[in-house]
């Protein structure tokens, strides 16, 4: 098979010019997960090749500089490095020269982390190695970035952006309701600032940054009601992100179990998970101006077809009679196959 | 029907969704748009606000779901983190600001969501939704002048409702379209044709989307698949609740704003049953009731033809005119030249 571009042509028109404060629902299943997907988008906002297709919906000089922020809670930054090498995307780099940052929120998240409460001196990484010995750790290289007086988020991931290149922020869960998800989101949120001001820095024009959120409804399914969070909290602690950057991407789960068990035509009771996460994932569909859902093939497994991927016009998607050809676009339903080497081939049934 | 109940039934309910959808006389002070993924309200809540700015109405937004306010809203209130008090606090304060400069008799209030408010854990159990929907309504205090407010909610239908609901109350649902004056569901064009295709041939109607209940789809709405161009637009189901209790049924087609300018005037919602894909006209009357099938051949008979086959005498008279019963079975035949004459035929 003749080697793919790292962006297929398909699907161009779907991870480029996404609209000014827009959200896109990315939906997978468990056989067709969206991993390559979230890849996708990242090449098309970071690659040096694809010549500003993400921001060029606005019309915006092609000189300001594209950036995006990664928040992760399934996978971890060495996955999503690794994947991104095989795309020739040098997260390392990229993160050195502040066009890109990771939040990771997989490893410590429900680990609070003691070092910061007890004994502010003592760097936080070291304690966590002990305790975590997986996972990202050793890329980190050198440990503990100089340890700083005042040993609250801020500082260490400033610290640790601009030292190592690594996760820019590692998530913790801590407290109730709310309170915790908007201690999450200051988290984030200080990432997305610092990104922006570095490019303000660097050359005066603040840049737009592309916030990826992956599978966060893990949060919701960690915590879920009893703990005070419901689909509506999770909503709108997405609106507070998408508040803060150019464009949002959110990928979730859309398993039938999740989505269909909650629906009025069945008549088991549903559990209180898969209410909120129906609610959350339907919600979310609603008030996004592009959803993108993976599905696995009807008919069953195929040696050379992984998956079918449906782009689909949100509920937030409205007719403003714009004639921008690039802002238009089809809703398509296409077949995807992910090679062993990690490269997509994107193509029409029966092509 | 006769043709007379129709175009009466034509004309009073298209006055009554213009009067609805442009606000006039308060004709329903909380309207309730029940949507779904499958054909979210959108559309239609651009069609109120257009028609809002053309007749001068005040318009609020109570954003739960919407970041960036559209051109023509007024005011928009966001309602993240907020309470249900702060925010009917805000929408006061936004009406009295723009009353101040201008003489805005009429406001529309619109609700982008109520599923949020239904499902947040964090508004107490005190929190009562008829009454927080109706201070919107009931002026502030009766010494200020008299506003004509229109509510309009919308509620995502396919969104879950949480499980902190309370054992013996009402579904939320249930209880909105108890209160409501005006209940508008949305369905795709497309769909309903669809549907109604199956139902003419007694096919069971195909469902879409969440309805689908396939893996992994969330949508299943396709530009592709419609493929038909004049099937855009959203059709509203309404039933309208006079004040005096009676209530109206009705279909509507509201065509894609794309199809006409934003100052128009003229009603653009038309009867469903009037839509040509829905009800297509019936064929023109070629003649009167026992015509034959239209074709290129000359199925007719002249007068001659006609005369000369009602004249054909067929064999069964000519063998009961015959010698009785026991001619009955006999087989007349009269052999031609060209005939071959089989003897072993014969016998038998």
């Amino acid at each position: 098979m003749p080697t793919q571009p790292p962006l297929p042509p398909l699907l161009t028109p779907y991870v480029s010019s996404l609209p000014q404060s827009s959200l896109t629902l990315l939906s997978s299943v468990l056989g067709a997960t969206g991993n390559w997907l979230v890849l996708r988008y990242l090449y098309a906002a970071l690659s040096v090749s694809s010549t500003n297709t993400i921001f060029g919906a606005d019309g915006i000089d092609n000189g300001k500089k594209r950036k995006v922020v990664l928040v992760s809670f399934l996978r971890s930054w060495e996955f999503w490095r690794s994947e991104a090498k095989r795309l020739g995307l040098d997260f390392t780099r990229l993160t050195d020269r502040g066009q890109f940052a990771f939040v990771d929120g997989l490893s410590e998240l429900f680990h609070t982390p003691q070092a910061q409460t007890a004994t502010p001196v003592a760097p936080s990484a070291p304690a966590s190695r002990s305790i975590l010995p997986r996972t990202a750790l050793p890329v980190r290289g050198p440990p503990a970035p100089a340890p700083t007086p005042v040993a609250s988020g801020g500082g260490l991931n400033r610290a640790t952006t601009e030292a190592v290149p690594g996760p820019a922020k590692r998530l913790h869960l801590t407290g109730y309701g709310t309170a915790a998800l908007d201690a999450l989101e200051k988290d984030i949120l200080d990432v997305v600032n610092q990104l922006k001001t570095t490019a303000a820095r660097d050359d005066g024009g603040e840049a737009e940054v592309l916030l990826i959120v992956d599978q966060p409804d893990l949060l919701l399914a960690a915590t879920g009601p009893s703990k005070g969070v419901g689909a509506t909290e999770m909503g709108e602690w997405v609106m507070g992100l998408q508040q803060h950057s150019h464009a949002t991407i959110v990928a979730v789960s859309a398993d039938s179990p999740l989505i269909h068990n909650a629906s009025e035509f069945t008549h088991h009771p549903a559990t209180p998970l898969e209410k909120e996460h129906a609610a959350f994932a339907v919600g979310l569909a609603h008030r996004a101006q592009m959803v993108v859902q993976l599905r696995n093939l009807e008919t069953g497994a195929a040696r050379d077809v992984s998956g079918v991927l449906r782009a689909s016009k949100g509920g937030a998607w409205s007719d403003d009679g714009s004639t921008d050809a690039e802002a238009k676009w089809e809703e398509k339903e296409v077949l995807y196959f992910v090679q062993r080497d990690g490269s997509v081939n994107v193509f029409g049934r029966g092509e | 029907m006769a043709p007379t109940n129709l175009s009466h039934r034509q004309t009073h309910n298209l006055l009554l969704i213009s009067k609805l959808l442009s606000l006039r006389d308060t004709a329903s002070p909380f309207t309730l748009l029940l949507d779904s993924l499958e054909q979210p309200a959108t559309p239609l809540i651009e069609e109120y606000i257009r028609r809002a700015k053309l007749s001068k109405v005040h318009v609020t937004l109570i954003a739960f779901e919407t970041l960036k306010r559209p051109d023509s809203v007024d005011v928009l209130v966001p309602a993240r983190r907020k309470s249900p008090q702060q925010i009917a606090k805000e929408v006061s304060a936004a009406y009295q600001v723009a009353s101040s400069t201008s003489l805005l008799r009429r406001r529309l209030i619109l609700i982008d969501s109520l599923n949020p408010l239904i499902n947040s854990k964090t508004v107490d159990s005190q929190f009562n939704l008829p009454a927080f929907l109706s201070s919107f309504l009931i002026p502030t205090s009766p010494s200020s002048p008299k506003v004509e407010t229109s509510l309009v909610a919308t509620y995502h239908q396919d969104v879950s409702i949480s499980s902190n609901q309370q054992l013996y109350a009402p579904s939320p649902l249930s209880l909105l379209s108890y209160l409501a004056t005006t209940v508008i569901k949305l369905h795709s064009f497309s769909h309903i044709l669809a549907q109604k295709a199956a139902r003419d041939r007694s096919l069971a109607a195909p469902v879409f989307g969440l309805e689908e209940e396939q893996d992994g789809v969330l949508l299943g709405r396709l530009d592709k698949l419609v493929g038909n161009e004049n099937a855009e637009g959203i059709v509203l189901e309404m039933e309208h609740r006079r004040k005096s209790g009676r209530g109206v049924l009705e279909w509507y087609i509201l065509p894609p704003a794309s199809r006409y300018p934003p100052n128009q005037t003229k009603e653009i919602v038309t009867l469903l049953d009037d839509h040509p894909l829905y009800c297509p006209p019936e064929e023109p009357d070629t003649g009167a009731g026992d015509e034959e099938p239209e074709s290129t051949f000359n199925l007719r008979l002249t007068d001659r033809q006609r005369r000369e086959r009602e004249g054909v005498v067929l064999p069964y008279f000519d063998a009961q005119s015959g010698e009785g019963p026991g001619e009955g079975g006999r087989i007349l035949y009269d052999m031609g030249e060209e005939d071959d004459f089989d003897e072993e035929e014969d016998e038998i």
